[in-house]
């Protein structure tokens, strides 16, 4: 009788070890194009994890952009299905995720996490600006960065000038650096098919953003509309910028690298690219304001959101493998891959970045940018206010409409629709 | 009609039959109809909270379209595709069912090459064009290059380009298809007729003119109908190409339709999109049966 | 040959439109076909210094083509089978009964061929969360079960059907599955063929439909597995890996086309006349 007992309680514990080790699923939407080098680094990280943690499987899910991400989860939620139980969206996305219910709040997590408290004042508080909404807390940084100015040092020290200091400084430096009126070499080059984010540089620089809080935008503010005629002087006076809207995301890059254009502006993101391509000295620094001395920057990248629609049991695991990709010496790894900057306080601080950063001075200025980084547009109903934005900028810069009447139409139509949200 | 004697079993036999296929086009085709009428009349966002439940707003939805000019540059957007898509995919199809129609060597091969984009789907049509279109090594700015054009060579990404370029790609998608549709019209022509004109001394392009098109008037109206339903319906190459963009420019109804509903989560207003769209289908297929009726009296 | 124009100068000009509407698929075929290494900028496409499966080799490894083919032959499998088979029945009984309300019920199903079902994606978004098909195959083809255009095809055909025919199959007294089959459909192969091409032709190719309302790979077909390629995102443009991309959803496609045309061609033409 007895060993019939104990032959039960064996087998109930092997059942029951058995049915518990029923993996947790960790998934992670993340926007890369198909084949970028990111995809090695994060694939590599979660087999580690997996290998460390056997009782969570980590999925990862690679889809286009920013927007597409976002799509994804929104129509996956609204299908009835389970989104991706992580997801890397925009930082400046926080409002329009959480009214529509579609993300959760990282709080609960965070007091049951171990040393969770610490895990977010980690964060540098220029790029929690857009983490906190009704007073909880929806994401945390992960791929942060900021638009910069890079300068082919080179050419700059052969035509014997000095990074520029101003607007006038830059206008005239890249006037100067365009050979045979752009065809063999811009001055520099501005990407603005989705203009809004390296527009703010330009707008912060004349002294005000371009929008205030979630429900105030700025578009028809004297500096702003400055900040428009100043890039449409780029190509028009300085003749130093090919004329209207730029579609040059893709390509500038490469242009930059093959010596096509002696400046472009661009996000950090691309440093490591830029830095393995060029073979000449890169210069990094953050944009000029107008007056002399003035630097702008703005700041860009996607944050980490936990979706909704997922049980107490998988979000923990989810903020587990959070914590372990946000590891300060991951996160320092990640930025020397990539060219984002560092956004923890610690990632920063290990001997290895240092010398990282001593190595890679461009490193150095990219961080420094930061300093002069103002917040991302992130109003409610952000897709729509960035459209009317991106809009009217763009006919302002193709010339279709004077940049005094674009930006008032842009202003008004943004009311217009942030009216629907007071 | 064949009348049989009806028994008690085969009263209820033939709803029986005909209920699956009711059913499902009631389901999928009627119900979703009437849904987006109603729907169109409530203001219903999802990233509001203040409409996140539907509000009744009557036509609320389609005066703020109207209002839009976001949804005007649609409209304009529209008009300048169709313009500038289906005259021209008409007189191509039919100068090649003309040149297709009879006996010549290789045959075959020159339906095949005309015909091919058809089979492929609108996706992969529009990422090849995407490489084709690209500026510099694309073979398309090469070949314009060749006619001495010097305007802007990226097309996609060009404000006043960008609808064209979707438009060519459609050209190139649909204009095998069309001209199938010419080619069995010129087919099946009473030959006696054309032989008769042409005795009487018309010629080249009068006997084509005066004889031949009012012959396939019918044809005519059909393919335009077609072309004309087609061009509002598939819009997976602003997907791959555009995106809609630059600024709106090459935005169509449908994926204005998918942009409002998917990305921006404004159900109401999407619902009024589609209601509009359907309505411009249907009066074109409606038109169309009229004319048609009314030529054949 | 109506218009009087040279033999010549027609197989002239007909080789210069083959020429350019051949050109785009060749250059994809030549752009996949060339080594990753060398930049497009450099040299020319069609001729470059050798050829390389690199591409291929990466589009594989980035995305499960395998089953988004099974996903896409599945899903279109399921129309297809469905439709003609909705589509027989309620053709059969509209051919061979006469019943209170068959024509109302015979133009209910008419308007269907009126209203694009591509417009209705909104509305079949709901009705497909509702029943909680939201990214399945089911979902994908639940939709296009019921077919207005294959039961007029069908329906025409089978009245088509010689009258001595009809009444004999009726007077033989055999049930009425067997007069639809032995009888009806048999004799309908031509319109079979029609809808089973068009239908092929149609959703082997649908876009946005299974974009709306699947999330996964492991049900997407291949319009939407391709399109991930198309997503460039920082790295810039990689025209190799996509028209490698391109090609793996697209030759095989145009192979069968090949072998198949003549049934194709018929298959349009009768999928136009609705």
């Amino acid at each position: 009788m007895k060993r019939l007992a104990l032959l039960c309680a064996v087998l109930m514990i092997a059942l029951g070890s058995g049915i518990a080790a029923a993996p947790v699923e960790v998934s992670l939407a993340y926007p890369v194009a198909v084949d970028a080098p990111i995809t090695a680094m994060l694939k590599a990280w979660s087999q580690d994890y997996m290998a460390k943690n056997p009782d969570v499987k980590v999925t990862l899910i690679f889809s286009g952009g920013y927007p597409d991400v976002k799509t994804a989860i929104q129509t996956a939620i609204q299908g009835g299905a389970k989104p991706p139980t992580l997801a890397v969206m925009l930082a400046t996305d926080v409002y329009d995720l959480v009214n529509a219910k579609f993300v959760d709040s990282l709080d609960d997590l965070v007091a049951q996490a171990p040393a969770g408290a610490a895990f977010v004042k980690d964060f540098l508080p220029a790029y929690m600006g857009n983490s906190y909404y009704k007073g909880k807390l929806w994401s945390v940084p992960f791929q942060r960065s900021a638009v910069v100015l890079y300068y082919n040092a080179d050419l700059f020290a052969a035509a014997k000038l000095a990074p520029p200091k101003s607007w006038d400084e830059l206008g005239k430096d890249a006037q100067a650096l365009t050979v045979d009126g752009g065809k063999t070499r811009w001055g520099i080059e501005i990407p603005t098919e989705n203009p809004y984010w390296t527009f703010q540089p330009l707008a912060i620089g004349a002294g005000k953003n371009v929008f205030s809080d979630d429900l105030t935008v700025n578009f028809n503010a004297p500096e702003v509309i400055d900040a428009v005629q100043f890039y449409l002087d780029l190509s028009q006076k300085y003749k130093a910028t090919p004329p209207g809207v730029q579609a040059s995301w893709g390509t500038s890059t490469q242009n930059f690298a093959a010596g096509k254009t002696a400046m472009i502006i661009h996000t950090t993101g691309s440093l490591a690219g830029i830095l393995k391509t060029a073979k000449f000295k890169v210069g990094v620094m953050a944009v000029p304001g107008r007056k002399i001395g003035t630097l702008a920057s703005v700041t860009g990248g996607g944050n980490l959101y936990l979706t909704a629609g997922h049980s107490l049991e998988e979000r923990k695991a989810a903020f587990a493998f959070a914590q372990y990709l946000l590891d300060p010496a991951r996160v320092a790894a990640f930025s020397q891959a990539t060219g984002y900057i560092p956004h923890r306080s610690s990632a920063t601080a290990t001997a290895e970045f240092k010398a990282w950063m001593a190595q890679v001075p461009q490193a150095a200025d990219a961080v420094a940018a930061l300093a002069s980084a103002q917040p991302e547009l992130a109003t409610q109903n952000l897709n729509g206010v960035k459209t009317i934005f991106n809009n009217y900028l763009q006919a302002a810069f193709n010339g279709t409409q004077s940049p005094t009447d674009a930006m008032n139409a842009a202003q008004n139509a943004s009311n217009k629709t942030l009216a629907d949200y007071r | 009609m064949r009348e049989v004697g009806v028994t008690n079993r085969h009263r209820v036999l033939p709803y029986l039959l005909v209920a699956p296929t009711l059913v499902f086009v009631t389901a999928f085709t009627l119900l979703p109809l009437g849904e987006s009428l109603v729907g169109s009349l409530f203001k219903h966002k999802l990233n509001i909270p203040r409409f996140q439940i539907p509000i009744y707003a009557g036509l609320g939805n389609y005066a703020d379209l109207f209002k839009d000019p976001e949804f005007l540059q649609v409209v304009a957007n529209t008009g300048i595709y169709v313009l500038a898509l289906i005259p021209l995919l008409l007189v191509a199809a039919l100068v090649l069912a003309f040149l297709l129609d009879g006996r010549i060597k290789g045959l075959a091969f020159f339906r095949l090459a005309v015909f091919h984009p058809t089979v492929l789907p609108l996706v992969s049509a529009a990422t090849i064009w995407m490489f084709f279109l690209t500026p510099g090594y694309g073979l398309w700015n090469q070949l314009l290059h060749l006619f001495g054009y010097s305007g802007p060579q990226n097309w996609a990404g060009n404000p006043s380009l960008a609808i064209f370029a979707l438009a060519l790609v459609a050209f190139w998608k649909n204009v095998g298809f069309l001209m199938l549709f010419f080619l069995t019209g010129l087919q099946n022509l009473d030959h006696s007729l054309i032989e008769a004109a042409r005795l009487d001394g018309a010629g080249g392009l009068r006997l084509v003119r005066g004889v031949i098109l009012p012959l396939i008037r019918r044809q005519t109206l059909f393919v335009t109908t077609i072309a004309f339903i087609g061009a509002f319906q598939t819009v997976d190459h602003v997907f791959v190409l555009t995106q809609g963009g630059p600024s709106g420019t090459s935005t169509l109804p449908l994926y204005y339709l998918w942009q409002l509903r998917f990305e921006r989560l404004d159900v109401g207003r999407g619902d009024a999109v589609t209601v509009l769209l359907i309505l411009v289908l249907l009066a074109f297929t409606i038109t169309n049966t009229l004319m048609s009726e009314r030529h054949e009296n | 040959m109506r218009i009087r124009a040279t033999p010549f100068f027609r197989f002239a000009v007909l080789l210069v439109v083959a020429a350019l509407m051949l050109t785009p698929l060749l250059w994809a075929l030549a752009a996949s076909l060339r080594p990753p290494e060398i930049p497009f900028a450099q040299g020319s496409v069609f001729f470059a210094s050798s050829f390389s499966l690199a591409n291929y080799a990466k589009a594989f490894s980035l995305a499960p083509f395998a089953r988004y083919y099974a996903n896409t032959i599945m899903q279109v499998v399921a129309i297809i089978g469905a439709q003609v088979i909705t589509a027989s029945l309620a053709a059969y009984a509209f051919a061979r009964y006469r019943f209170p309300g068959d024509r109302a019920l015979f133009i209910i199903i008419l308007l269907q061929m009126m209203i694009p079902t591509a417009a209705l994606l909104v509305p079949n978004f709901s009705t497909i969360r509702f029943l909680k098909l939201y990214n399945t195959i089911p979902g994908i083809a639940l939709p296009f079960f019921g077919s207005a255009f294959a039961t007029f095809l069908l329906r025409q055909s089978f009245l088509s059907l010689p009258r001595d025919l009809a009444d004999a199959a009726a007077i033989d007294g055999c049930r009425w599955d067997q007069e639809l089959r032995n009888v009806y459909l048999a004799t309908s192969r031509a319109s079979v063929a029609a809808i089973v091409l068009s239908s092929l032709s149609y959703h082997w190719n649908d876009f946005l439909w299974p974009l709306v309302v699947t999330q996964s790979d492991t049900v997407r077909p291949l319009t939407a597995g391709l399109v991930r390629f198309t997503q460039m995102g920082e790295i810039g443009a990689q025209w190799g890996l996509l028209s490698a991309a391109t090609m793996i959803v697209t030759l095989p496609l145009f192979i069968v086309f090949i072998v198949f045309q003549k049934q194709f061609v018929r298959g349009y033409i009768s999928s136009g006349i609705k």
